[in-house]
């Protein structure tokens, strides 16, 4: 940390940074790289400067600059950091009370030192787009960032990722409400585009003062109207009003409609499918929908093929239904079924430290699928689906450093994430994370006996010694852990 | 990709075996298997891990009339066979609850070692076949831990008869209870008036202990002072005896303790050396020297991921290759998770992951397992006159990339990797 300050500050002062700041340039020679991009290498290189990668390929092929720092780890493998396409994590709350809140940014609510972050790159997870979670009707803006950096802007990859619609009802909620108030929302988006279109022909700039009153900028492109776009419906005129004068609370909405802002809709039973798909068509914003689905939606396959759009699965990857007469049970492996029709499917992590999204791609293997095809998953398809394909979930000249390096075989059990690299700096080293290693080793606590002491029996005792200090023994969880007895 | 299995076949083929000598043949016409009887197989593996030390390569392990007949290295696979990549013996898990929920506490009593769990086993419960399709085989039903000392467990196959009798195997008795807040948890509240007719006691760890004590002594005592006698007071001395293993739930160090002490102070007293294991010992990795030092075998709960586990009890990952490191016998469970025996498999994952080899993984959900229920002589490994207990594997073992694809019990397959 002195040696960056120092450096730093020397270059500031000194050349004003003429030549290009030393640790900006850095190269992992690495055993092997999964690139995700063609071919695996053996005994690779990657290059990376400005936070991007410049050259991948084998020894003999790349040259490292010769002022560049190395990692040289001939036992690891490399692989572009793993894409969590949807996750509700690292959020202070992931819902909000608000039914449609797509005014609301959740750039407002990350925590860049939340666990969660903490977690995900210890675990290889280098892109995540945090979106609300399930419990609304529209909710905030999402965003996509990277687990590191101390501010929500230092961790910005990508803002107004999109926003997430439920069609499975918020609690409290029949599913024929929250589809009432979906398309209500949408009615009124129409209905309050043609008034401010009549208000604009009136001569009536009561739009104008509500912005300028509300404190928004009204210059540049905001200061310039322009026609509606949208493979749904269309409001004629406007042009007339300049974009910076519509209401903030609508603005999202016509955004998602103009087909500019993604769309994540959950959709937690086979039949919210078909409602998703006709709110999408309805509304314009079928090409840029996403669909987030529970683990029986597999029903609705055929549905989401003819749609066209791409899929999150969630976490239980075999679906398992009891004949409601027989009582027999039937397995279906979740991703196999989007393989088989050929739909793009990424998928969700079970949790952040021992079935992350390694974990899952392991398993889709054991259940057939390919590794390139299960590595996919984790990688390319969920950068396809953030729009951020040649960005993130490779390793290719140009794309993000994001550089995961494991001890063997990335899907294997035994293998370790060593290192992470974003943007081209050393960002995770597990030698240092005394986490790991308290989850893998634990540390026998003080005031336990050491091996040699117990050789003898105690020769005086009553029985219930408990002299152990560890302060968790007092966790409030005790109670709640022990009324769920029942299992 | 879509798997969608027969289970009516299967759920039929299982729970009729024993009926249905004059259906086989139908039953097998209509699976289209060419083979004579249900319970005769040719299993064609390109790993065998027998459990025993070996690892028999392209092997046929053949079957007959529910048991292992011959294991015949160095073959390639014969029509007809289930060909597979590797073969381990049927995983067996040492704490399981199908069918001892919260309705099977008892009220009457906190002591209760005369009673069994298997007059609340109902074989025909779903969870059955789910276990058995994820490769366990073997299970020891263990009393719910809300009673101090909660009965005795019953270890039995996970496919079969329709009957507990028909499955259940030949074990040494095992009396199971708990220490810790499991048997306190729920009880009533220390102040005020009693919430309910129910309201039990103990109500704190201390009064846990007290009347595992209260127990010993009074059984022992019992022997000359009619009025310290109690029902299930033989069971207790015969614990005492060592003719009855007792299993005892400790999470905690504070617990693991306790039941190591409980031990202990019976044979300073010359009451007798208790056959003891423990149960979800989470905190075991803290004091291996402890079990060392006291024979004490082990069972370990599921791995809770954040390490967090109950009684404020932490697990870290390596906590089984710790224990095997120190010598202590140590069994993976499934600590009655909702689906029984449906994560062992990936229990032995993580135990690799903590830095157990294959091998000892393999043994710590087979061969130990069946040690501690008792019932090595029959189950355990891939050993010629053993049962036909198989797990069909798609890849390497307890390997998150590899499934169980298949499983025989007794030689009859509950799960078809065809």
């Amino acid at each position: 940390m002195m040696k960056t300050l120092l450096r730093a500050a020397l270059c500031s002062l000194t050349f004003l940074a003429a030549t290009a700041e030393a640790g900006d340039k850095y190269a992992v020679k690495a055993g092997t790289i999964v690139t995700m991009n063609g071919e695996s290498i053996e005994n690779g290189v990657i290059v990376m400067e400005g936070g991007r990668i410049t050259a991948v390929g084998s020894e003999a092929d790349v040259k490292i600059p010769w002022d560049a720092e190395v990692l040289d780890v001939p036992d690891l493998v490399a692989m572009p950091g793993f894409v969590q396409a949807h996750a509700t994590g690292g959020m202070d709350r992931s819902n909000e009370t608000i039914d449609v809140a797509p005014f609301l940014q959740i750039s407002d609510s990350i925590d860049p030192v939340a666990f969660f972050f903490e977690e995900c790159i210890r675990w290889g997870v280098t892109t995540i787009n945090v979106q609300h979670s399930t419990n609304c009707v529209i909710g905030a803006v999402g965003m996509v960032v990277k687990p590191h950096g101390m501010t929500v802007d230092a961790m910005l990859v990508k803002p107004r990722s999109g926003v997430k619609v439920c069609v499975s009802p918020k609690s409290g909620k029949s599913r024929a409400t929250q589809m009432q108030i979906l398309r209500k929302t949408f009615g009124d988006l129409k209905r309050y585009l043609d008034g401010v279109i009549q208000q604009k022909k009136d001569g009536d700039d009561t739009a104008r003062r509500e912005a300028l009153y509300q404190g928004r900028e009204l210059d540049g492109e905001k200061a310039k109207g322009r026609a509606m776009k949208g493979e749904g419906w269309k409001v004629d005129g406007l042009e007339l009003v300049p974009r910076g004068e519509i209401d903030e609370k609508q603005e999202p909405l016509l955004a998602m409609v103009e087909g500019e802002l993604a769309v994540y809709i959950n959709c937690s039973v086979p039949m919210d499918v078909p409602h998703a798909i006709e709110l999408a068509r309805d509304n314009g914003f079928l090409s840029s929908t996403v669909l987030v689905l529970g683990s029986s939606c597999w029903k609705a396959a055929d549905a989401i093929k003819a749609a066209g759009v791409s899929v999150v699965l969630n976490s239980t990857l075999v679906h398992i239904e009891r004949d409601p007469v027989s009582g027999e049970e039937k397995e279906t492996f979740v991703p196999g079924v989007f393989e088989e029709k050929g739909i793009p499917f990424a998928l969700s992590p079970v949790d952040n430290t021992t079935r992350g999204l390694w974990y899952q791609a392991a398993v889709c293997v054991g259940h057939g699928m390919t590794r390139a095809e299960a590595l996919a998953a984790v990688t390319t398809t969920p950068a396809e689906i953030l729009g951020l394909t040649g960005r993130v979930g490779q390793l290719a000249k140009g794309a993000d450093a994001n550089v995961v390096l494991f001890s063997g075989d990335p899907l294997s059990v035994t293998s370790f994430v060593e290192y992470v690299l974003i943007d081209g700096k050393l960002a995770y080293d597990r030698s240092k994370d005394v986490r790991t290693k308290y989850l893998l080793e634990g540390i026998t606590p003080e005031n336990t006996a050491s091996a040699a002491e117990l050789d003898e029996a105690p020769t005086d005792h009553n029985g219930s010694s408990g002299e152990d200090d560890d302060e968790n023994k007092d966790d409030e969880n005790k109670d709640d852990d022990s009324k769920e007895g029942g299992r | 990709m879509l798997r969608i299995t027969a289970t009516r076949q299967v759920a039929y083929r299982v729970t009729h075996r024993f009926t249905q000598l004059g259906l086989w043949a139908c039953t097998t016409l209509w699976a289209g298997a060419a083979l004579a009887q249900e319970n005769d197989w040719t299993v064609h593996a390109k790993r065998v891990y027998t459990g025993s030390g070996d690892v028999v390569e392209n092997a046929i392990v053949r079957v007959t009339d529910g048991k292992v007949a011959a294991i015949l290295p160095g073959r390639s696979a014969p029509q007809n066979s289930l060909s597979v990549e590797a073969v381990t013996a049927g995983m067996i898990d040492a704490s399981v609850r199908i069918n001892a929920g919260v309705w099977s506490v008892e009220q009457s009593t906190e002591v209760q070692p005369q009673r069994s769990v298997a007059d609340s086993i109902d074989v025909f419960d779903y969870r059955w076949l789910r276990a058995a399709r994820s490769g366990v085989t073997t299970v020891y039903i263990a009393p719910l831990d809300r009673n101090v000392v909660g009965g005795t467990g019953v270890a039995m196959k996970t496919a079969g008869a329709d009957s507990v009798d028909g499955r259940r195997l030949e074990s040494k008795p095992i009396v199971r209870g708990a220490i810790g807040t499991d048997p306190s948890g729920g009880n009533s509240a220390a102040f005020g008036r009693p919430t309910s007719f129910f309201n039990r006691r103990p109500t704190t760890r201390m009064g846990v202990e007290w009347e595992w004590r209260k127990a010993f002594y009074d059984a022992v005592a019992a022997q000359r002072l009619p009025e310290r006698d109690f029902e299930g007071a033989d069971v207790m001395r015969d614990i005492l005896a060592g003719k009855v293993r007792l299993c005892i739930q400790a999470w905690a160090t504070q617990d693991i303790r306790t039941a190591v002490f409980l031990k202990e102070e019976m044979m300073r007293e010359g009451f007798g050396e208790i056959d003891l294991v423990i149960d979800a010992a989470a905190e075991a990795w803290k004091e291996p020297q402890l079990l060392v030092r006291t024979k004490t075998s082990v069972i370990l709960p599921p791995h809770p991921g954040s390490g967090r586990a109950r009684d404020g009890a932490f697990m870290s990952i390596n906590t089984a290759k710790v224990l095997v490191d120190a010598g202590v016998p140590v069994a993976l469970s499934s600590h009655g998770a909702r689906d029984a025996g449906e994560r062992l498999a990936a229990q032995a994952g993580l135990a690799m992951r903590g830095g157990l080899t294959l091998e000892q993984a393999l043994a710590a959900v087979t061969t130990t397992p069946a040690r501690i229920l008792g019932i090595e002589g029959r189950v355990g490994t891939v050993e010629v006159g053993k049962d036909a207990d198989l797990v069909l594997w798609s890849g390497t073992p307890f390997e998150a990339t590899a499934r169980v694809s298949g499983v025989l019990v007794d030689g009859v397959l509950v799960h078809d990797p065809r």
